[in-house]
Protein backbone atom coordinates (compact mmCIF):
# COMPACT_ATOMS: atom_id res chain seq x y z
CA UNK A 1 0.00 0.00 0.00
CA UNK A 2 1.29 3.51 -0.79
CA UNK A 3 2.88 5.37 2.08
CA UNK A 4 1.26 8.77 1.83
CA UNK A 5 0.24 11.29 4.44
CA UNK A 6 -3.39 11.93 5.18
CA UNK A 7 -3.15 15.27 3.37
CA UNK A 8 -1.57 13.63 0.31
CA UNK A 9 -4.24 10.95 0.19
CA UNK A 10 -7.01 13.51 0.39
CA UNK A 11 -5.45 15.83 -2.19
CA UNK A 12 -4.92 12.92 -4.61
CA UNK A 13 -8.47 11.63 -4.32
CA UNK A 14 -10.87 12.99 -6.92
CA UNK A 15 -14.57 13.49 -6.39
CA UNK A 16 -14.50 14.29 -2.67
CA UNK A 17 -17.74 15.01 -0.85
CA UNK A 18 -18.56 18.64 -0.13
CA UNK A 19 -21.62 19.95 1.64
CA UNK A 20 -23.44 22.70 -0.30
CA UNK A 21 -22.94 26.16 1.18
CA UNK A 22 -26.71 26.41 1.71
CA UNK A 23 -26.71 23.29 3.88
CA UNK A 24 -23.81 24.54 5.96
CA UNK A 25 -25.53 27.84 6.55
CA UNK A 26 -28.77 26.06 7.52
CA UNK A 27 -26.82 24.08 10.09
CA UNK A 28 -25.29 27.22 11.56
CA UNK A 29 -28.57 29.09 11.49
CA UNK A 30 -30.55 26.41 13.34
CA UNK A 31 -27.94 26.50 16.11
CA UNK A 32 -28.63 30.17 16.77
CA UNK A 33 -31.05 31.10 19.53
CA UNK A 34 -32.63 33.82 17.40
CA UNK A 35 -33.29 31.54 14.38
CA UNK A 36 -36.83 31.70 12.95
CA UNK A 37 -38.71 29.66 10.35
CA UNK A 38 -38.15 32.51 7.91
CA UNK A 39 -34.42 32.84 8.56
CA UNK A 40 -33.88 29.09 8.19
CA UNK A 41 -35.98 28.97 5.02
CA UNK A 42 -34.02 31.84 3.51
CA UNK A 43 -30.82 29.82 3.70
CA UNK A 44 -32.39 26.80 2.02
CA UNK A 45 -34.03 28.62 -0.87
CA UNK A 46 -30.68 30.06 -1.88
CA UNK A 47 -30.12 26.61 -3.36
CA UNK A 48 -33.12 25.74 -5.53
CA UNK A 49 -32.23 22.10 -6.09
CA UNK A 50 -31.69 21.61 -2.36
CA UNK A 51 -35.01 23.32 -1.65
CA UNK A 52 -36.81 21.05 -4.11
CA UNK A 53 -35.37 17.90 -2.54
CA UNK A 54 -36.18 19.08 0.98
CA UNK A 55 -39.77 19.72 -0.06
CA UNK A 56 -40.04 16.28 -1.63
CA UNK A 57 -38.82 14.69 1.62
CA UNK A 58 -41.16 16.84 3.71
CA UNK A 59 -44.08 15.69 1.56
CA UNK A 60 -43.10 12.03 1.73
CA UNK A 61 -45.48 9.57 3.32
CA UNK A 62 -43.12 9.38 6.28
CA UNK A 63 -44.38 12.66 7.75
CA UNK A 64 -47.99 12.09 6.74
CA UNK A 65 -48.76 15.79 6.36
CA UNK A 66 -52.47 16.44 5.80
CA UNK A 67 -51.79 18.44 2.66
CA UNK A 68 -49.02 19.19 0.18
CA UNK A 69 -46.48 21.73 1.43
CA UNK A 70 -45.08 23.95 -1.31
CA UNK A 71 -43.04 26.50 0.60
CA UNK A 72 -39.90 25.80 2.59
CA UNK A 73 -40.94 28.25 5.29
CA UNK A 74 -44.20 26.37 5.74
CA UNK A 75 -42.26 23.08 6.01
CA UNK A 76 -40.11 24.61 8.76
CA UNK A 77 -43.21 25.78 10.64
CA UNK A 78 -44.93 22.40 10.40
CA UNK A 79 -41.99 20.06 10.85
CA UNK A 80 -39.72 22.22 12.99
CA UNK A 81 -36.30 23.59 12.12
CA UNK A 82 -34.40 20.63 13.53
CA UNK A 83 -36.25 18.21 11.28
CA UNK A 84 -35.79 20.44 8.24
CA UNK A 85 -32.09 20.68 9.04
CA UNK A 86 -31.92 16.86 9.06
CA UNK A 87 -33.72 16.81 5.70
CA UNK A 88 -31.22 19.26 4.24
CA UNK A 89 -28.39 17.04 5.45
CA UNK A 90 -30.05 13.93 4.00
CA UNK A 91 -30.72 15.67 0.67
CA UNK A 92 -27.10 16.88 0.49
CA UNK A 93 -25.35 13.63 1.32
CA UNK A 94 -27.47 11.04 -0.47
CA UNK A 95 -25.68 11.33 -3.80
CA UNK A 96 -22.22 10.63 -2.31
CA UNK A 97 -23.31 7.80 -0.11
CA UNK A 98 -25.43 6.06 -2.76
CA UNK A 99 -22.30 5.36 -4.81
CA UNK A 100 -20.56 2.04 -4.96
CA UNK A 101 -17.41 1.93 -2.80
CA UNK A 102 -15.50 -1.01 -4.21
CA UNK A 103 -12.57 -0.64 -1.83
CA UNK A 104 -14.87 -1.53 1.06
CA UNK A 105 -16.86 -4.11 -0.86
CA UNK A 106 -19.92 -1.86 -0.74
CA UNK A 107 -22.35 -2.04 -3.64
CA UNK A 108 -24.49 0.90 -4.81
CA UNK A 109 -26.79 2.08 -1.97
CA UNK A 110 -24.97 0.03 0.69
CA UNK A 111 -23.07 2.96 2.18
CA UNK A 112 -26.25 5.04 2.10
CA UNK A 113 -28.18 2.32 3.93
CA UNK A 114 -25.44 2.05 6.56
CA UNK A 115 -25.23 5.83 7.04
CA UNK A 116 -28.99 6.33 7.32
CA UNK A 117 -29.27 3.34 9.66
CA UNK A 118 -26.50 4.66 11.91
CA UNK A 119 -28.15 8.10 11.94
CA UNK A 120 -31.54 6.59 12.81
CA UNK A 121 -30.05 4.40 15.56
CA UNK A 122 -28.02 7.29 17.05
CA UNK A 123 -31.22 9.35 17.21
CA UNK A 124 -33.10 6.50 18.89
CA UNK A 125 -30.30 6.27 21.48
CA UNK A 126 -30.32 10.05 21.99
CA UNK A 127 -34.06 10.08 22.56
CA UNK A 128 -33.85 7.09 24.90
CA UNK A 129 -30.99 8.44 27.04
CA UNK A 130 -31.83 12.16 26.69
CA UNK A 131 -28.16 13.02 26.91
CA UNK A 132 -27.94 14.94 23.60
CA UNK A 133 -30.37 16.36 21.02
CA UNK A 134 -31.71 13.69 18.67
CA UNK A 135 -31.17 15.77 15.52
CA UNK A 136 -27.49 16.29 16.34
CA UNK A 137 -27.00 12.56 16.94
CA UNK A 138 -28.82 11.89 13.64
CA UNK A 139 -26.64 14.21 11.54
CA UNK A 140 -23.41 13.05 13.17
CA UNK A 141 -24.46 9.44 12.61
CA UNK A 142 -25.22 10.18 8.98
CA UNK A 143 -21.70 11.48 8.34
CA UNK A 144 -19.70 9.14 10.62
CA UNK A 145 -18.08 7.06 7.86
CA UNK A 146 -17.47 10.03 5.53
CA UNK A 147 -13.76 9.17 5.39
CA UNK A 148 -14.55 5.92 3.58
CA UNK A 149 -15.56 8.03 0.56
CA UNK A 150 -11.90 9.02 0.18
CA UNK A 151 -10.11 5.96 1.55
CA UNK A 152 -12.00 3.38 -0.52
CA UNK A 153 -10.00 4.35 -3.60
CA UNK A 154 -6.80 3.40 -1.81
CA UNK A 155 -8.14 0.12 -0.44
CA UNK A 156 -9.45 -1.12 -3.78
CA UNK A 157 -7.83 -4.45 -4.51
CA UNK A 158 -6.31 -4.92 -1.06
CA UNK A 159 -9.34 -4.96 1.24
CA UNK A 160 -9.51 -8.75 1.32
CA UNK A 161 -5.90 -8.92 2.47
CA UNK A 162 -6.61 -6.31 5.16
CA UNK A 163 -9.63 -8.31 6.33
CA UNK A 164 -7.61 -11.51 6.49
CA UNK A 165 -5.03 -9.78 8.70
CA UNK A 166 -7.74 -8.32 10.90
CA UNK A 167 -9.51 -11.65 11.39
CA UNK A 168 -6.29 -13.63 11.90
CA UNK A 169 -4.85 -11.20 14.42
CA UNK A 170 -8.20 -10.53 16.09
CA UNK A 171 -7.69 -6.80 15.63
CA UNK A 172 -10.41 -4.41 14.55
CA UNK A 173 -10.41 -3.23 10.94
CA UNK A 174 -9.68 0.42 11.82
CA UNK A 175 -6.55 -0.65 13.65
CA UNK A 176 -5.31 -2.48 10.57
CA UNK A 177 -6.08 0.62 8.48
CA UNK A 178 -3.92 2.64 10.86
CA UNK A 179 -1.13 0.07 10.61
CA UNK A 180 -1.29 0.19 6.80
CA UNK A 181 -1.80 3.92 6.19
CA UNK A 182 -0.82 5.58 9.45
CA UNK A 183 -4.45 6.76 9.86
CA UNK A 184 -7.93 5.27 9.46
CA UNK A 185 -11.20 6.21 7.73
CA UNK A 186 -12.27 8.00 10.91
CA UNK A 187 -9.25 10.34 10.73
CA UNK A 188 -9.89 10.97 7.04
CA UNK A 189 -13.52 11.87 7.69
CA UNK A 190 -12.63 14.34 10.42
CA UNK A 191 -10.03 15.86 8.12
CA UNK A 192 -12.53 16.24 5.25
CA UNK A 193 -15.07 17.93 7.50
CA UNK A 194 -12.54 20.18 9.24
CA UNK A 195 -13.18 23.04 6.85
CA UNK A 196 -16.96 22.93 7.23
CA UNK A 197 -17.00 24.67 10.60
CA UNK A 198 -19.61 22.34 12.00
CA UNK A 199 -20.12 21.98 15.75
CA UNK A 200 -17.36 20.06 17.54
CA UNK A 201 -19.56 16.93 17.96
CA UNK A 202 -19.34 16.25 14.20
CA UNK A 203 -15.57 16.14 14.14
CA UNK A 204 -15.31 14.19 17.37
CA UNK A 205 -17.90 11.59 16.41
CA UNK A 206 -16.31 11.08 13.01
CA UNK A 207 -12.84 10.84 14.51
CA UNK A 208 -13.65 8.60 17.48
CA UNK A 209 -16.61 6.52 16.35
CA UNK A 210 -14.55 3.32 16.59
CA UNK A 211 -12.56 4.40 19.67
CA UNK A 212 -14.93 6.44 21.81
CA UNK A 213 -12.87 5.78 24.95
CA UNK A 214 -10.03 7.78 23.44
CA UNK A 215 -12.09 10.89 22.75
CA UNK A 216 -10.17 13.76 24.43
CA UNK A 217 -13.27 15.71 25.48
CA UNK A 218 -16.23 13.67 26.68
CA UNK A 219 -19.20 14.05 24.33
CA UNK A 220 -22.29 11.82 24.55
CA UNK A 221 -22.83 12.19 20.79
CA UNK A 222 -19.59 10.27 20.17
CA UNK A 223 -20.90 7.37 22.25
CA UNK A 224 -24.30 7.52 20.53
CA UNK A 225 -22.74 7.36 17.10
CA UNK A 226 -20.49 4.50 18.23
CA UNK A 227 -23.48 2.51 19.47
CA UNK A 228 -25.62 3.58 16.50
CA UNK A 229 -22.92 2.23 14.18
CA UNK A 230 -22.88 -0.97 16.26
CA UNK A 231 -26.65 -1.40 15.92
CA UNK A 232 -26.58 -0.69 12.18
CA UNK A 233 -23.85 -3.31 11.74
CA UNK A 234 -25.63 -5.84 13.95
CA UNK A 235 -28.77 -5.45 11.92
CA UNK A 236 -26.70 -6.10 8.80
CA UNK A 237 -27.49 -2.73 7.21
CA UNK A 238 -24.96 -1.93 4.51
CA UNK A 239 -22.24 -4.30 5.65
CA UNK A 240 -19.16 -4.23 3.44
CA UNK A 241 -16.05 -6.38 3.23
CA UNK A 242 -15.02 -5.01 6.63
CA UNK A 243 -18.24 -6.50 7.98
CA UNK A 244 -18.46 -6.25 11.73
CA UNK A 245 -14.72 -6.42 12.28
CA UNK A 246 -14.82 -3.62 14.84
CA UNK A 247 -14.82 -3.47 18.61
CA UNK A 248 -17.73 -2.50 20.82
CA UNK A 249 -16.79 -0.16 23.66
CA UNK A 250 -18.23 -1.02 27.02
CA UNK A 251 -17.26 2.47 28.14
CA UNK A 252 -19.69 4.01 25.65
CA UNK A 253 -22.52 1.95 27.13
CA UNK A 254 -21.58 2.89 30.68
CA UNK A 255 -21.21 6.59 29.95
CA UNK A 256 -24.72 6.64 28.49
CA UNK A 257 -26.08 4.70 31.46
CA UNK A 258 -26.89 1.66 29.30
CA UNK A 259 -26.17 -2.04 29.59
CA UNK A 260 -26.35 -4.99 27.25
CA UNK A 261 -30.00 -5.73 27.74
CA UNK A 262 -30.80 -2.11 26.94
CA UNK A 263 -28.94 -2.66 23.65
CA UNK A 264 -31.49 -5.31 22.70
CA UNK A 265 -34.34 -3.02 23.64
CA UNK A 266 -32.76 -0.26 21.55
CA UNK A 267 -32.36 -2.67 18.63
CA UNK A 268 -36.07 -3.37 18.80
CA UNK A 269 -36.93 0.34 18.93
CA UNK A 270 -34.51 0.91 16.10
CA UNK A 271 -36.41 -1.46 13.83
CA UNK A 272 -39.58 0.59 14.23
CA UNK A 273 -37.72 3.84 13.51
CA UNK A 274 -35.88 2.26 10.59
CA UNK A 275 -39.07 1.16 8.86
CA UNK A 276 -40.03 4.83 8.73
CA UNK A 277 -36.71 6.51 7.99
CA UNK A 278 -35.69 4.03 5.29
CA UNK A 279 -38.90 4.80 3.42
CA UNK A 280 -37.45 8.23 2.60
CA UNK A 281 -34.85 6.67 0.32
CA UNK A 282 -37.30 6.23 -2.52
CA UNK A 283 -37.99 9.98 -2.55
CA UNK A 284 -34.26 10.60 -2.96
CA UNK A 285 -33.68 7.98 -5.62
CA UNK A 286 -36.57 9.35 -7.68
CA UNK B 1 -37.25 -17.48 -12.80
CA UNK B 2 -39.33 -15.01 -10.85
CA UNK B 3 -37.53 -12.53 -8.61
CA UNK B 4 -36.74 -13.72 -5.09
CA UNK B 5 -39.05 -12.93 -2.20
CA UNK B 6 -37.16 -10.66 0.20
CA UNK B 7 -37.55 -11.56 3.83
CA UNK B 8 -36.90 -8.32 5.72
CA UNK B 9 -35.93 -7.91 9.37
CA UNK B 10 -38.47 -9.60 11.65
CA UNK B 11 -40.32 -11.04 8.64
CA UNK B 12 -41.36 -14.62 7.95
CA UNK B 13 -42.16 -15.86 4.46
CA UNK B 14 -43.39 -19.28 3.34
CA UNK B 15 -43.83 -20.76 -0.14
CA UNK B 16 -44.90 -23.97 -1.83
CA UNK B 17 -43.61 -25.54 -5.03
CA UNK B 18 -41.46 -22.88 -6.65
CA UNK B 19 -39.78 -19.56 -5.96
CA UNK B 20 -36.85 -18.28 -3.96
CA UNK B 21 -36.79 -16.86 -0.45
CA UNK B 22 -33.89 -14.67 0.63
CA UNK B 23 -32.54 -12.64 3.56
CA UNK B 24 -30.18 -10.00 2.21
CA UNK B 25 -27.54 -8.74 4.63
CA UNK B 26 -27.64 -10.72 7.83
CA UNK B 27 -25.40 -9.29 10.54
CA UNK B 28 -26.23 -10.55 14.01
CA UNK B 29 -29.67 -11.58 12.77
CA UNK B 30 -30.35 -15.20 11.89
CA UNK B 31 -32.09 -16.62 8.86
CA UNK B 32 -33.87 -19.87 9.72
CA UNK B 33 -34.53 -21.97 6.63
CA UNK B 34 -37.12 -24.69 7.04
CA UNK B 35 -38.18 -27.26 4.46
CA UNK B 36 -40.71 -30.04 4.15
CA UNK B 37 -39.41 -32.04 1.19
CA UNK B 38 -42.42 -34.34 0.95
CA UNK B 39 -44.73 -31.38 0.35
CA UNK B 40 -42.24 -29.01 -1.28
CA UNK B 41 -42.99 -26.34 1.31
CA UNK B 42 -40.32 -23.87 2.42
CA UNK B 43 -40.13 -21.15 5.03
CA UNK B 44 -37.59 -18.48 5.94
CA UNK B 45 -37.61 -16.38 9.13
CA UNK B 46 -35.37 -13.33 9.67
CA UNK B 47 -34.83 -13.28 13.45
CA UNK B 48 -33.40 -10.09 15.01
CA UNK B 49 -33.19 -10.77 18.73
CA UNK B 50 -33.07 -13.73 21.13
CA UNK B 51 -36.20 -13.33 23.20
CA UNK B 52 -39.31 -11.24 23.48
CA UNK B 53 -39.24 -8.69 26.33
CA UNK B 54 -42.89 -9.31 27.04
CA UNK B 55 -44.39 -12.35 25.33
CA UNK B 56 -47.91 -10.93 25.56
CA UNK B 57 -47.03 -7.78 23.66
CA UNK B 58 -45.02 -8.70 20.60
CA UNK B 59 -45.61 -6.45 17.60
CA UNK B 60 -43.88 -8.77 15.14
CA UNK B 61 -43.52 -12.41 16.11
CA UNK B 62 -40.65 -12.87 13.65
CA UNK B 63 -38.51 -10.38 15.55
CA UNK B 64 -37.53 -12.82 18.31
CA UNK B 65 -36.22 -16.39 18.27
CA UNK B 66 -38.62 -17.61 20.94
CA UNK B 67 -41.74 -16.28 19.19
CA UNK B 68 -40.42 -16.54 15.61
CA UNK B 69 -39.83 -20.31 15.53
CA UNK B 70 -43.39 -21.27 16.57
CA UNK B 71 -44.80 -18.69 14.14
CA UNK B 72 -42.67 -20.07 11.28
CA UNK B 73 -44.03 -23.55 12.04
CA UNK B 74 -47.59 -22.25 12.24
CA UNK B 75 -47.35 -20.55 8.85
CA UNK B 76 -45.82 -23.63 7.25
CA UNK B 77 -48.48 -25.90 8.76
CA UNK B 78 -51.10 -23.58 7.32
CA UNK B 79 -49.68 -24.31 3.85
CA UNK B 80 -49.90 -28.03 4.63
CA UNK B 81 -46.41 -28.83 5.88
CA UNK B 82 -45.73 -31.61 8.34
CA UNK B 83 -43.91 -29.54 10.96
CA UNK B 84 -42.56 -32.59 12.74
CA UNK B 85 -40.45 -33.51 9.75
CA UNK B 86 -38.95 -30.16 8.85
CA UNK B 87 -35.36 -29.91 7.78
CA UNK B 88 -33.56 -26.86 9.13
CA UNK B 89 -30.55 -24.72 8.26
CA UNK B 90 -29.50 -21.58 10.13
CA UNK B 91 -27.35 -18.73 8.84
CA UNK B 92 -26.07 -15.49 10.41
CA UNK B 93 -25.35 -14.55 14.02
CA UNK B 94 -22.19 -12.60 13.23
CA UNK B 95 -20.88 -10.20 15.85
CA UNK B 96 -18.44 -7.40 16.51
CA UNK B 97 -15.30 -8.18 18.48
CA UNK B 98 -16.01 -9.14 22.02
CA UNK B 99 -15.33 -6.66 24.71
CA UNK B 100 -14.69 -7.23 28.37
CA UNK B 101 -11.88 -6.72 30.80
CA UNK B 102 -9.09 -9.25 30.44
CA UNK B 103 -9.53 -12.06 32.94
CA UNK B 104 -13.30 -11.90 33.05
CA UNK B 105 -15.48 -14.05 30.84
CA UNK B 106 -16.36 -12.15 27.67
CA UNK B 107 -19.94 -11.07 27.57
CA UNK B 108 -22.24 -12.35 24.92
CA UNK B 109 -23.04 -10.21 21.96
CA UNK B 110 -26.44 -10.11 20.23
CA UNK B 111 -25.08 -12.42 17.50
CA UNK B 112 -23.96 -15.15 19.92
CA UNK B 113 -27.15 -14.82 21.98
CA UNK B 114 -29.21 -15.14 18.81
CA UNK B 115 -27.45 -18.38 17.85
CA UNK B 116 -28.10 -19.87 21.28
CA UNK B 117 -31.70 -18.73 21.38
CA UNK B 118 -32.49 -20.06 17.90
CA UNK B 119 -30.92 -23.41 18.75
CA UNK B 120 -32.94 -23.59 21.96
CA UNK B 121 -36.21 -22.61 20.26
CA UNK B 122 -35.65 -25.35 17.66
CA UNK B 123 -34.82 -27.92 20.37
CA UNK B 124 -38.04 -26.96 22.12
CA UNK B 125 -40.03 -28.07 19.07
CA UNK B 126 -37.83 -31.16 18.53
CA UNK B 127 -36.30 -30.02 15.27
CA UNK B 128 -32.71 -30.76 14.36
CA UNK B 129 -30.40 -28.42 12.53
CA UNK B 130 -29.08 -30.01 9.36
CA UNK B 131 -26.61 -27.36 8.37
CA UNK B 132 -25.41 -24.04 9.70
CA UNK B 133 -23.16 -21.17 8.78
CA UNK B 134 -23.10 -18.97 11.86
CA UNK B 135 -20.84 -16.69 13.89
CA UNK B 136 -17.78 -14.83 12.69
CA UNK B 137 -17.69 -11.11 11.94
CA UNK B 138 -18.94 -10.85 8.36
CA UNK B 139 -22.32 -10.17 6.78
CA UNK B 140 -24.14 -12.91 4.89
CA UNK B 141 -26.98 -13.31 2.42
CA UNK B 142 -28.95 -16.56 2.44
CA UNK B 143 -31.14 -17.89 -0.37
CA UNK B 144 -33.50 -20.85 -0.25
CA UNK B 145 -34.68 -22.31 -3.55
CA UNK B 146 -38.13 -23.74 -2.96
CA UNK B 147 -38.16 -26.11 -5.95
CA UNK B 148 -34.79 -27.73 -5.32
CA UNK B 149 -34.41 -27.26 -1.56
CA UNK B 150 -30.99 -25.73 -2.03
CA UNK B 151 -29.65 -23.30 0.58
CA UNK B 152 -26.96 -20.95 -0.65
CA UNK B 153 -24.92 -18.49 1.40
CA UNK B 154 -22.98 -15.51 0.16
CA UNK B 155 -20.57 -13.71 2.44
CA UNK B 156 -19.76 -10.14 1.34
CA UNK B 157 -16.94 -10.08 -1.27
CA UNK B 158 -16.67 -13.88 -1.31
CA UNK B 159 -18.04 -16.51 -3.68
CA UNK B 160 -21.45 -17.99 -2.99
CA UNK B 161 -21.42 -21.47 -1.41
CA UNK B 162 -24.06 -24.20 -1.32
CA UNK B 163 -24.68 -24.77 2.37
CA UNK B 164 -26.96 -27.78 1.91
CA UNK B 165 -29.59 -29.33 -0.25
CA UNK B 166 -32.69 -30.43 1.63
CA UNK B 167 -33.68 -32.80 -1.17
CA UNK B 168 -30.20 -34.28 -1.46
CA UNK B 169 -29.51 -37.69 0.02
CA UNK B 170 -26.72 -36.44 2.23
CA UNK B 171 -27.24 -33.12 3.91
CA UNK B 172 -24.09 -31.53 5.28
CA UNK B 173 -23.64 -32.32 8.93
CA UNK B 174 -24.12 -29.46 11.32
FE1 LIG C 1 -16.43 3.49 10.65
FE1 LIG D 1 -19.97 2.70 10.25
Amino acid sequence: MPQLTLEQIVSRTGDLPALPEATLSVMRETDKAEATARSVAQHIIKDQSLAARVLRLANSAFYGLPRQVNQIEEAVVILGMRTVKNLAMIASSYAWFAKELKGYGLGPQDMWRHSLATATAAQVIAEHTRKAPGDLAFCCGLLHDLGKLALHVWLDGSVDKVIQIAIQTGKPFDEIERAAFGFDHADVGAHLAAGWNLPESYKLSMNYHHRPDECPTPDPVVDMVHLGDYLAMSMGLGLGADGMVYALSEGALERLGLNESSLEELASKFLDAWEKSSSMTKELAA
Amino acid sequence: MSSPVLVGMADIKVAKGTGTLTCVGLGSCIGICAFDSSQGIAGLAHIMLPEAFDKNHVDKLGKFADTGVPELLRQMAELGANTRRLQIAIVGGAQVFKFGTPGTAPKMDIGARNIEAVQKALRDVNLQIQAKDVGGNLGRTVTLDVATGTVKVRTVSKAEIVLCNFKGAMPLAA
